[in-house]
């Protein structure tokens, strides 16, 4: 029977593991593969044609078949909007992404299958093996004697224990409610482990606080600190200058100026006390009307938002974030002006009316929206 | 030689078990509705007493001291008779303990939801509850110290050690947390102020966690466990190595709890390297388990009891691996105050204590009703629910933990915090909770599932309220200890065995809680903190009662990150006057720390009516009843007194005064609301509220100004 020609083999066994070991490191190398490849080249392959004339008949289109093997999914437009930055999870659905995640989670999915599959395998092949031994040993009317796996044998090494079938030998006599003790050895690696972390202590303990080599919270926190005002002040000297003077500043209606300050706006949740129109709530004013409570022009408006009023509750923005953002919220706030949302609410403080050069420019426009 | 006879009681375990399973279902369905808060917060239907501040701290007490608590019970009074070939010492004594133990219960069940809280995690209780506690623990204690000294087998099985390790230890834990100068019959204020009421609460909290959930259930693991797998124990010298050293050095980790707090460096330092100490001893009882199952590992495919063991042991193994990783600092400067440590306690919670009990009541009441257990198969829906629900559970939160944390730490190249607006980054986690919740879901499923199963196979056979028994009494003369081990002398000494284990359960918390007391240096005075005025004293009752700690943090940690949002890291000089301490544990919404003027008192009062229609997709639920209760003038002077009894210096005589000054800083705040069209009496409670949020901090800025 196959069986038995297979059990006839030495080491038998063996062999699943091996052919196992291959396909999982084929599996890693094109896990691998596939996340590190560059996407132009995938592009490249992506753009080959199926039936390449320059290919001589009867060789080995072997790129096509890796390509169509990688990427059998729908559509054909897989990498064309690749360079687009929006998130992936805005609309994952329609991302061009898309399929390479489905693709690579399908074939991590049909590696952790194989794997489970293989070590079944392995299972059933090994149980045939003892069977079959069993039943030979039965024949010439043997006693049958399983013999121990590596890996139990391993095992065993490994914690110093004594065998199971020596189990005897070690039996204590204690005996609780039918419990019995034994007396196995503390694996050696346990040991090691614990010994390991009673030195690491000892030298952790001496470190921070008998040589004070390396810093405590406190330091750690100025180190940081430092570090940061380094990188910073580096980071500066590589961009170029762009300072914002609230004195000379004038409004524009340029629209990323606007866009960013309104998603700057939104994300600091501004509306919570301003509404996220700009209406007001029963915490901050209306900023869309023409009456301001610490003055309506563009200088003023700016430093309100740069120093706040923290008094009246208005947080000093200017501490966490960047000028031309300040500025940005400042443009946004500012053509927010005449929107008269629903709602919104009474005026409050003094009118502002824009003085005549300004209007020319800028508000007036905006207010005639 | 003549046999004893005698028989086990067994209405005992029973009784214990119906109330272990009862309060499991209850304390899980707790805990889901608190899950599902998170991102439904209508789901506490606006009352005040099913907001997530007050049943957070129901479920962390219900699972704790009901479900795991009443099944640590059980289990004990089962296996205990057994190992001891005795009835316990006193039936009366057994049920007074369950009575008692059930009426604290049902008194925490009551009060902890009616806002009667210290706020001290799984400490929660008030101090008339607490002295029950204390009482019904002496009655364990004693009925179990009398079982043994009455018992028939000279040698303590290593169970045994277990549970007088927990008796003696969690003792020690409640009594000293628990010190606190009574107000009224259900409010106190502790005894310990600031750092030191921390190092205190987190030596307590740590060890109630290894002393309530893990010590007792080794004990229990090595009774249920070698039974239900029929194998003898794989090694006793293990056994007592593992013992010792994790009952001397668990108690040592607890400022774990504390890192890059202001409690003093080398206190942070002991409880990191303590921690790492910790692996080994830990996974010696998990080895312990899993190498008793050698030779049974065929049977462990079949047999759901010992399916559920073996999850539970390895969960036990893998949690107490991960605690001691996160007390690194640098992973603890990652993790603390996140998510992931929700997910850790879960490992240990749903894996090992769930898990375990659950494999003990599939094996232990087809016993106690000498029957078989109605459905396997529905034992093993039960584990799979069980498994796929831990991992519903645990892998979000990790996830959420690690993106929340790094969304607080993340700079822009301009150095300002790229999500400076904390709701961001909590918002961006809401998925991820509605998935723990679907976790929690499933595990409660199975629990149900079990509750069904174990009711059939109760009713299918016919209880034993007294099996009987026979032993041979103790011999007079003491047998020869085998294999000349010393230790043995000391199993048949069950008084010099608990005398030891006290000893070495106190070194730590002596080591660490002496200096931090009595040192002046741990603790460095700041000249600008005095005490709160008595509206804020007030406002930080209710912030108390209504539980606001389980979600805000008052400790703003020495990093970067924290001190951009925050503002200056918190000092240990500026606690001084906090009885009791709330730095709290979890940020689900901002630290508090540094409040004061960063928000006006409109903002507040609308904040607190309606947060999400203040801060869009806020979690936070409104708390409406703030501004129809008034605070209570007549329990102003008692707060003041009992204060100054803790040490807080309150002028002699400033009990009569106190009330004249409340009135007047009330009467200021209400009148700037009034200007802002906002109408409010002083006295309500959003305004003592207010006044202690603006006051949060507020000492070391006006230092800071002094210096200048």
């Amino acid at each position: 029977m196959y069986k038995d020609i297979l059990q006839g083999i030495d080491h038998i066994a063996v062999w699943p593991i091996i052919s196992f070991s291959i396909f999982f490191i084929f599996f890693i190398c094109l896990l691998w593969w596939v996340f590190s490849a560059d996407k132009t080249y995938i592009q490249k392959m992506k753009g080959l044609p199926f039936e390449d004339e320059s290919e001589p008949t009867g060789g080995w289109p072997w790129r096509k078949v890796l390509v169509l093997f990688l990427f059998l999914m729908p559509g054909s437009e897989l990498m064309a909007q690749e360079t687009s930055d929006q998130s992936f999870w805005i609309d994952p659905f329609n991302n061009p992404m898309m399929p390479l995640y489905v693709t690579t989670t399908l074939v991590f999915v049909t590696l952790v299958l194989v794997m489970v599959v293989a070590v079944y395998m392995l299972k059933v092949l090994n149980m045939f093996v003892h069977q079959a031994e069993k039943e030979r040993a039965e024949k010439l009317g043997m006693t049958y004697v399983p013999s121990v796996s590596w890996w139990t044998k391993f095992w065993d090494q490994f914690n110093a224990s004594v065998p199971l079938e020596q189990e005897k030998d070690i039996d204590l006599g204690h005996e609780f409610d039918g419990i019995r003790e034994l007396d196995n050895h503390l694996p050696p690696w346990w040991k090691g482990l614990f010994y390991g972390s009673m030195v690491w202590a000892v030298i952790y303990m001496a470190i921070y606080h008998f040589m004070g080599s390396m810093p405590l919270s406190g330091a750690e926190y100025e180190n940081d600190v430092a570090l940061a005002a380094e990188q910073l002040r580096a980071y500066r000297a590589s961009q170029p200058v762009t300072v914002i003077d609230e004195n000379t500043l004038t409004y524009t209606k340029e629209e990323a100026f606007i866009t960013n300050g309104k998603k700057v706006f939104m994300s600091n949740n501004c509306g919570s006390c301003h509404r996220n129109d700009g209406g007001g709530n029963a915490i901050g004013p209306n900023l869309t009307d023409m009456f301001w409570i610490h003055g309506g022009d563009i200088r003023t408006i700016f430093t309100t938002i740069k120093s706040g009023v923290v008094e009246k509750g208005m947080p000093a923005w200017g501490k966490v974030m960047s000028p031309s953002d300040v500025r940005d919220v400042t443009f946004f706030v500012m053509s927010l002006q005449g929107s008269n949302p629903d709602g919104a609410k009474a005026p409050q403080g003094k009118e502002y009316v824009p003085p005549v050069e300004e209007t020319a420019d800028s508000i007036k426009r905006v207010g005639d929206r | 030689m003549e046999l004893d006879k005698f028989s086990y009681d067994n209405k005992i375990v029973k009784a214990f078990i119906i109330a272990t399973v009862i309060f499991g279902l209850v304390g899980m369905l707790v805990g889901l509705t608190a899950a599902i808060q998170l991102f439904y917060p209508i789901v506490n239907f606006d009352l005040p007493y099913t907001t997530f501040g007050r049943i957070r701290p129901l479920h962390t007490n219900a699972i704790i001291f009901a479900f795991v608590g009443n099944a640590m019970f059980a289990g004990v009074y089962y296996s205990m008779q057994r190992l001891l070939k005795t009835r316990m010492f006193s039936d009366g004594l057994s049920w007074i303990h369950f009575w008692g133990w059930q009426s604290i219960i049902v008194a925490a069940a009551i009060t902890l939801p009616l806002g009667f809280t210290t706020s001290k995690e799984y400490a929660e209780l008030e101090w008339p509850i607490d002295i029950a506690i204390t009482l019904i623990w002496v009655v364990f204690g004693w009925n179990m110290i009398g079982t043994i000294l009455r018992r028939r087998e000279r040698h303590m099985y290593v169970a045994i050690w277990f549970y007088i390790a927990t008796f003696v230890t969690v003792a020690v834990l409640h009594v000293v947390n628990s010190f606190a100068v009574p107000v009224t019959w259900m409010k106190s204020y502790s005894f310990y102020a600031g750092v030191q009421d921390a190092l205190v609460q987190w030596w307590y909290g740590h060890n109630a966690v290894a002393f309530f959930l893990t010590t007792p259930f080794l004990g229990l693991m090595y009774y249920f466990l070698p039974k239900a797998a029929n194998r003898p124990v794989y090694s006793y010298r293990l056994s007592i190595v593992h013992f010792w050293s994790l009952i001397f050095i668990y108690i040592w980790a607890g400022p774990h709890h504390l890192l890059y707090t202001a409690l003093p460096d080398w206190a942070q330092s002991l409880g990191t390297v303590f921690s790492i100490m910790l692996i080994a001893p830990s996974w010696g009882g998990m080895l312990n388990g899993l190498m008793t199952l050698r030779g049974a590992w065929d049977r462990v495919r079949e047999n759901p009891v010992l399916k559920f063991m073996v999850v539970a042991v390895t969960a036990y193994g893998m949690a107490t691996l991960e605690g001691p990783l996160l007390s690194l600092k640098n992973i603890n400067a990652i993790t603390h105050f996140t998510d992931w440590i929700v997910a850790h306690v879960h490992v240990g919670g749903l894996g090992w204590n769930g898990f375990l009990i659950f494999g003990i009541l599939y094996w232990v009441v087809p016993r106690m009703w000498a029957t078989n257990l109605y459905s396997t198969r529905l034992a093993n829906v039960h584990f799979w629910l069980g498994t796929l629900g831990i991992i519903f559970y645990a892998l979000p939160m990790y996830v959420a933990g690690v993106v929340q944390s790094l969304m607080w730490k993340e700079f822009n190249p301009e150095g300002f915090l790229v999500y400076k607006n904390f709701l961001e980054t909590t918002i961006q986690i809401i998925p991820l909770y509605m998935l723990r919740a679907v976790g929690g879901a499933l595990y409660l499923t199975g629990a149900i599932i079990m509750t069904y199963n174990l009711i059939k196979t109760a009713n299918a056979g016919k209880f034993i309220a007294n099996e009987p028994a026979e032993a041979s009494p103790l011999a007079v003369v003491p047998k020869v200890a085998s294999g000349g081990w010393h230790h043995q002398v000391m199993e048949s000494k069950p008084v010099l065995f608990t005398v030891l284990t006290f000893v070495a359960i106190l070194i730590g918390g002596i080591v660490e809680i002496v200096p931090t007391f009595l040192i002046r240096s741990n603790v460095p005075t700041i000249a600008a903190v005095t005490p709160y005025t008595p509206l804020e004293l007030h406002g930080r009752d209710i912030f108390i009662r209504e539980g606001c700690v389980n979600c805000h943090t008052q400790m703003v940690r020495p990093f970067r990150s924290e001190t951009e949002r925050y503002g200056e890291y918190s000092k240990a000089g500026e606690f001084v006057y906090d009885h009791p301490f709330l730095w709290g544990s979890k940020r689900t919404g901002p630290d508090l720390h540094r409040t004061s003027g960063k928000y006006s008192d409109s903002w507040h009062y609308n904040h607190m009516l309606a947060p999400d229609a203040v801060s869009t997709g806020s979690i936070m639920p409104p708390y409406p009843w703030l501004f129809e209760q008034t605070i209570d003038l007549d329990e102003t002077a008692g707060k003041i007194s009992a204060l100054r009894k803790v040490g807080v210096p309150y002028p002699d005589g400033y009990e009569g005064q106190a009330n004249e000054d409340l009135m007047k800083q009330a009467k200021n705040m209400t009148e700037n609301l009034g200007m802002e069209g906002i109408e409010v009496i002083p006295e309500s409670e959003i305004i003592a509220l207010i006044a202690y949020l603006q006051r949060l901090g507020k000492d070391i800025k006006a230092e800071k100004v002094a210096e200048k």
